[in-house]
């Protein structure tokens, strides 16, 4: 697997100036170098300006599966795309995954991601068994298990702890290729009632495995649609995804980006779902979880300014209140998203001290082409998550404030600390600007 | 890493035929590798650094491949090529070992001159040499060499590695006349650039570049249909269709 681009985020919009090393060919490189995997973080947490990326994308060997206890060792630059189609015909399928499988072991790691599941798994660093850090300062791998002091610094350590060479994870038994899927629509009858909408549906939905809600922002409602799942069997011809068949060519063009082509194409999505509500149907595991990873290079159709993602949560007691209102000033700011994703998180601890989740609800935009009036409105909205206590995906973000970043994980400074000081990322240094004391500056 | 790892040859049953590949490590053998894996082939690993083997093995086995046994050592080395492919019963053998030629420094030490075109020439055509014979032996099979499109033509960027190709081309096609009548086909591949650690330090690659996943699928697809003589991309054909008709007094003044 290969990353679309070397030296751009997923999000796009800017280019950056990097050397590149391959990491497994030579010695860590001396300094300001940073490990990467698929390049799919949204924002400058995956660039170096400047620096070197070290790609660890080749590095992507599968070492060894015990298929009694689910486990897997692999170099930290294997995809979880490879992993869930050499085990899926075996039974087994990954504990967690994001919206997008072209993403390393690696990096799910470093960002400590979450899935549709979490309210009942948490991330996907509570399914690590071990790894191993090549670290500047040290001069062979450091085994690090759940209990090593590392371990917690390199869970959404943002790959600043040190280069990840192998990996052991925990695969779940699946029961089959598919999953049963039920769609239910919430909100579109007064307004702001959707929220309240979403919150019933989901708290009846704790048995499913899987859920998410997809919601209109740009709906005074808040009407949405949401999804619950749970794995089945299928046919054998769904253990392997269907190959992208749709590629963006070319950057899309600006004037399908505004606002009103955001409220068009959100409308019709909710009516295509409309006609399927409280439809059961059983689909392949793929699109059901991955359903952008249908379209190559879907980064493409935000234009050459790229866009930026916007992924906040808030505590469960906060979420009734704060949601509504965070999207009601987004709205009212004229910050134009398609459709934004609505998860409620579970109390499942998560190993990593800078770790997203929280309980709670996360909401999840995509901003086209951000200009300076969306970004103050960002700015707002970042002060009005930290006022009851929630936090910023650094994952997905671009913008926020070094002020913002130290309010929303308080322990930054203990992964500062256990940052090999030979790493560095542009994200890292934009977020601890006032206080970034050793190693390498831009 | 966890203990399981199972790294020690497993015993190879006298009437598996094998799928050898020599120089196993590279990007292209790997993911060819991986591909013959998924279809629970027996394989046989050669190459030079015995911990990348060991990974490429271990990668093999949890792919599906019946067995994998591997063998480090010198690509060179003729004792080490004869041993081995006296004891192999390949139905498939893929040469895939070259090392991209730095014009530079091939110019300035006669020494790595020597090294480069022994490596990419002589090992190789030592290598399909021997494992030719091997498949006959068993009773037929393929030989695969990977050539390039460098050697179609000496190029004055790098006329070391493309003369060291094109003598591997003109090998082949030889091998495959002689081995004609002997149930054992030769395949030349030609690829063109590949996105490879070989490449690594070219920065910016276009659309003429390829995956080694796509130079693996076609190589698979080559050996099924039985082809002689393939370039992958396909497209490379075309390409070097016109290259090799530019006239000599004009090609010597292009810089590329």
């Amino acid at each position: 697997m290969t990353p679309l681009s070397l030296d751009q985020p997923w999000g796009r919009g800017y280019q950056v100036t990097h050397t590149h090393a391959f990491a497994g060919e030579a010695p860590l490189p001396a300094s300001n170098f940073l490990p990467r995997g698929l390049g799919r973080s949204y924002g400058d947490l995956c660039v170096n300006d400047g620096g070197t990326l070290l790609h660890n994308f080749r590095r992507d060997r599968l070492l060894a599966f015990d298929d009694k206890l689910g486990v897997l060792s692999c170099e930290s630059g294997a995809s979880l795309a490879d992993i869930a189609q050499v085990l899926l015909p075996r039974g087994w399928f990954l504990p967690v995954v994001p919206g997008t499988r072209y993403v390393t072991v690696g990096g799910a790691i470093a960002n400590d991601v979450h899935g549709k599941n979490h309210h009942v798994a948490g991330c996907f660093g509570g399914f690590v068994e071990s790894l191993t850090l090549a670290r500047s300062d040290s001069a062979s791998p450091i085994h690090v298990t759940p209990d090593h002091p590392c371990f917690a610094t390199t869970v959404a350590g943002l790959g600043l702890s040190g280069l990840m060479l192998d990996a052991s994870i925990r695969l779940k038994r699946v029961p089959g290729p598919s999953i049963e899927q039920e769609i239910r629509l919430f909100g579109g009858r007064r307004s702001g009632s959707g929220i309240d909408g979403y919150l019933e549906l989901d708290a009846e939905s704790k048995p499913w495995e899987y859920t998410v809600g997809w919601i209109d922002t740009l709906d005074r409602d808040l009407r949405g649609v949401f999804f619950r799942g749970r794995h089945c069997d299928g046919a054998d011809e769904w253990l392997v995804p269907q190959p992208a068949r749709l590629t963006v060519p070319i950057d899309a063009p600006q004037w399908v980006l505004g606002r009103w082509s955001a409220r068009a194409f959100n409308a019709l999505y909710y009516r295509l779902h409309a006609t399927k509500t409280a439809q059961r149907s059983v689909i392949p595991i793929w699109p059901f979880f991955f359903p952008l990873d249908a379209v190559n290079a879907w980064n493409r159709a935000y234009g050459r300014r790229g866009f930026i993602q916007y992924q906040f949560v808030v505590p469960t007691a906060a979420a009734r209140g704060t949601v509504p209102g965070i999207l009601a000033h987004l709205r009212e700011a004229g910050v134009a998203s398609y459709l934004a994703v609505i998860k409620t998180f579970g109390d499942v601890p998560s190993p990593g001290i800078m770790s997203f989740p929280m309980a709670g609800t996360t909401v999840a935009l995509d901003i086209p082409a951000p200009d300076e009036r969306d970004r103050r409105a960002l700015d707002r909205a970042d002060a009005m998550v930290a006022d009851v206590g929630g936090r910023v995906y650094p994952a997905k973000d671009a913008r926020m404030s070094a002020t913002m970043f130290q309010r929303f994980f308080p322990r930054w400074r203990e992964l500062e600390a256990a940052r090999d000081p030979a790493i560095s990322s542009s994200f890292w240094r934009r977020v601890t600007a006032d206080v970034h004391q050793k190693g390498p500056q831009a | 890493m966890s203990g399981n790892m199972a790294l020690a040859p497993e015993p190879t049953s006298a009437t598996t035929r094998q799928i050898v590949v020599v120089g196993a490590t590279s990007a292209v053998a790997q993911a060819a590798i991986r591909l013959w894996a998924a279809r629970g082939a027996a394989l046989v690993l050669v190459g030079r650094n015995r911990d990348a083997l060991d990974r490429v093995a271990a990668d093999s086995r949890v792919r599906g491949a019946a067995s994998v046994n591997t063998h480090a050592g010198d690509l060179a080395d003729v004792a080490f090529i004869d041993s081995l492919c006296a004891t192999t019963t390949p139905v498939v053998a893929l040469v895939a070992h070259g090392s991209l030629t730095d014009s530079a420094h091939a110019e300035a030490s006669a020494e790595y001159l020597d090294y480069e075109l022994t490596l990419n020439f002589v090992s190789a055509a030592q290598w399909l040499q021997r494992l030719a014979l091997a498949c006959e032996r068993a009773g037929g099979g393929t030989v695969v060499a990977i050539s390039s499109v460098a050697g179609d033509r000496g190029r004055g960027s790098n006329h070391a590695y493309g003369a060291a190709k094109a003598g591997l081309t003109a090998f082949c096609s030889g091998l495959r006349a002689r081995m004609a009548a002997h149930g054992v086909h030769v395949i030349t591949v030609k690829p063109g650039f590949i996105d490879s650690p070989m490449t690594a330090h070219i920065a910016k690659k276009g659309a003429l570049w390829a995956t080694p996943e796509a130079i693996a699928a076609g190589i698979l697809k080559a050996i099924d249909r039985q082809r002689d003589v393939v370039y992958l991309p396909g497209f490379w054909a075309l390409i070097m269709l016109i290259i090799k008709h530019v006239p000599e007094r004009i090609f010597k003044r292009l810089k590329f």
